[in-house]
């Protein structure tokens, strides 16, 4: 199955291994516990996909660390980049 | 229930003060750019000789020449050094190299050579050969002893950084100086610009306000130097191959060359090629040029340097054995001879994190006991140092 990569337990995305096709199921990896998930859209290699809901204006988590802000609202399975984010250093 | 895993050892050089090595050079150090022929011919004729060249030296003033004279005093006292001989144009830098290596190694017999005094090439080659040879034969003598992983102090460096580097070869070069920490040793990391955008997070683990005030300074200064010379740093990154890679802010860029240095907290911030005073997890202000860096990494003391490596670089250090470690399978596969540890499994199912981790620890043991790393076995090192000022 394809992979992706949560780098910290309090993380919302995890970095997917190869390219991601939509409404393809995934497999989560880097917690105590594997899980699943299905992308609902095309995600690239080395780029990030939701894990849960995140509401617009709420903090993105990477390694445990805000790397942003949600400019909408981002559903589970989706793809999470300079679309949907941005930095909170201006 | 599973046992606590015992903190593994290796074999190294047990000094009369000061942390073990896990060489015994003999160093010829060169103090200046114009000794450096010299310096490699010392290290053709002597079978045990490691030479170490440098980078300028030569009209240096204030700041830079200090600079200049720490970094590579501190590289002559380095622990994996058994004895030194500094080679320099005039008596002035080579005794100033020689006082810092003293001062930083008391117990370390060191030789200051000035080739103006001694006259010429000829006979200049001829001293150093005939104090190389007894020095040599004074090293032969020393014998490796079981030493503590508490005792390390290890570099973490970037370098040729790709989308897999800040997901994997980072974090397990991360996991394995967190293990170095908690054993009692440190891990000193830098790249000053590679923090910029998130050095407000990385304040946040500083061990004190001092620090963390710091931490803040240092990636001003970078950026405002940046913006001297007209570049935009904060606004051109991250930049659009970073965007394609899949990086969507500067915090996660700089968030994932972080992670190199583990989890615990920062204890102490030091300059180019400064010794810390304290142990634990050190943040060294130092440029993040792959060479300058290393360079900086080993004269504050690092015993050994892990080099985290994405798209590959073949560069090590002469007297700091420089690991590197890669998480991409086409450059553990297309540049396998400058490839120390392949962690590229994770990339593609066949090895967990926990495994690269464990594999990281165990060549770094190994290469503290005396296994040659691949820039050692193929002679890619190089040292140089940065300059603090415009040359004049």
């Amino acid at each position: 199955m394809s992979r992706a990569l949560v780098m910290h337990p309090k993380d919302n995305v995890a970095t997917v291994l190869e390219d991601i096709a939509p409404e393809q199921n995934l497999e989560i990896e880097g917690n105590e516990k594997t899980s699943t998930i299905i992308a609902t859209e095309a995600i690239p290699f080395g780029h990030k996909i939701a894990l849960r809901k995140i509401r617009s204006n709420a903090n993105v988590l990477k390694y445990g660390e805000v790397i942003g802000t949600a400019t909408q609202e981002i559903p589970v399975g989706s793809h999470v980049h300079v679309h949907n984010i941005k930095s909170t250093r201006g | 229930m599973a046992r606590k895993k015992a903190t593994p050892t290796f074999w190294g050089y047990r000094r009369p003060e000061g942390p073990p090595g896990g060489r015994n050079h003999l160093a010829i150090v060169s103090g200046m750019d114009n000794s450096n022929p010299i310096v490699r011919r010392i290290g053709s004729l002597v079978r045990d000789a490691t030479p170490v060249n440098t980078s300028f030296g030569r009209a240096l003033m204030g700041e830079d020449e200090a600079q200049h004279w720490r970094v590579m005093g501190h590289t002559a006292a380095h622990p994996n050094v058994g004895a030194a001989i500094i080679v320099s144009l005039e008596p002035k830098s080579a005794n100033a190299i020689a006082e810092v290596a003293a001062r930083t190694s008391p117990w370390m017999p060191i030789e200051a050579v000035n080739i103006q005094e001694i006259g010429g090439t000829l006979s200049t080659t001829s001293h150093v050969v005939e104090l190389a040879t007894k020095l040599s034969d004074y090293l032969a003598t020393a014998k490796r002893v079981r030493c503590e992983m508490g005792e390390l102090t290890i570099g973490a460096e970037c370098g040729g950084s790709d989308t897999t580097s800040g997901v994997i070869s980072n974090p397990v070069t991360g996991m394995v100086a967190d293990r170095v920490v908690e054993a009692g040793g440190s891990v000193i990391f830098s790249e000053t610009l590679e923090i910029v955008g998130a050095e407000h997070l990385l304040a946040r683990r500083a061990a004190d306000r001092k620090t963390a005030r710091r931490i803040i300074d240092s990636a001003r200064r970078a950026v405002d130097y940046a913006e001297s010379i007209g570049v935009d740093f904060i606004g051109s990154n991250p930049a659009p191959d970073n965007i394609r890679g899949g990086l969507s802010s500067i915090e996660e860029k700089s968030l994932g060359a972080i992670k190199k240095a583990g989890s615990h907290p920062i204890v102490e911030i030091v300059g180019v090629g400064e010794r810390p005073s304290k142990k634990g997890t050190i943040f060294a202000d130092a440029p993040c040029a792959g060479v300058e860096n290393i360079s900086s990494l080993a004269a504050s003391g690092a015993q050994a340097i892990v080099f985290s490596t994405g798209i590959g670089n073949p560069i090590g250090h002469p007297i700091s054995p420089t690991i590197k470690v890669t998480g991409n399978p086409r450059t553990a596969r297309t540049m396998a001879e400058n490839i120390d540890v392949d962690i590229s499994g994770v990339m593609e199912g066949t090895m967990r994190i926990d495994e690269a981790r464990d594999l990281l620890e165990k060549e770094l043991t190994a290469v503290m006991s005396g296994k040659l790393t691949t820039s050692e076995l193929l002679g890619e090192t190089e040292l140089t140092v940065s300059r603090a000022a415009l040359s004049l």
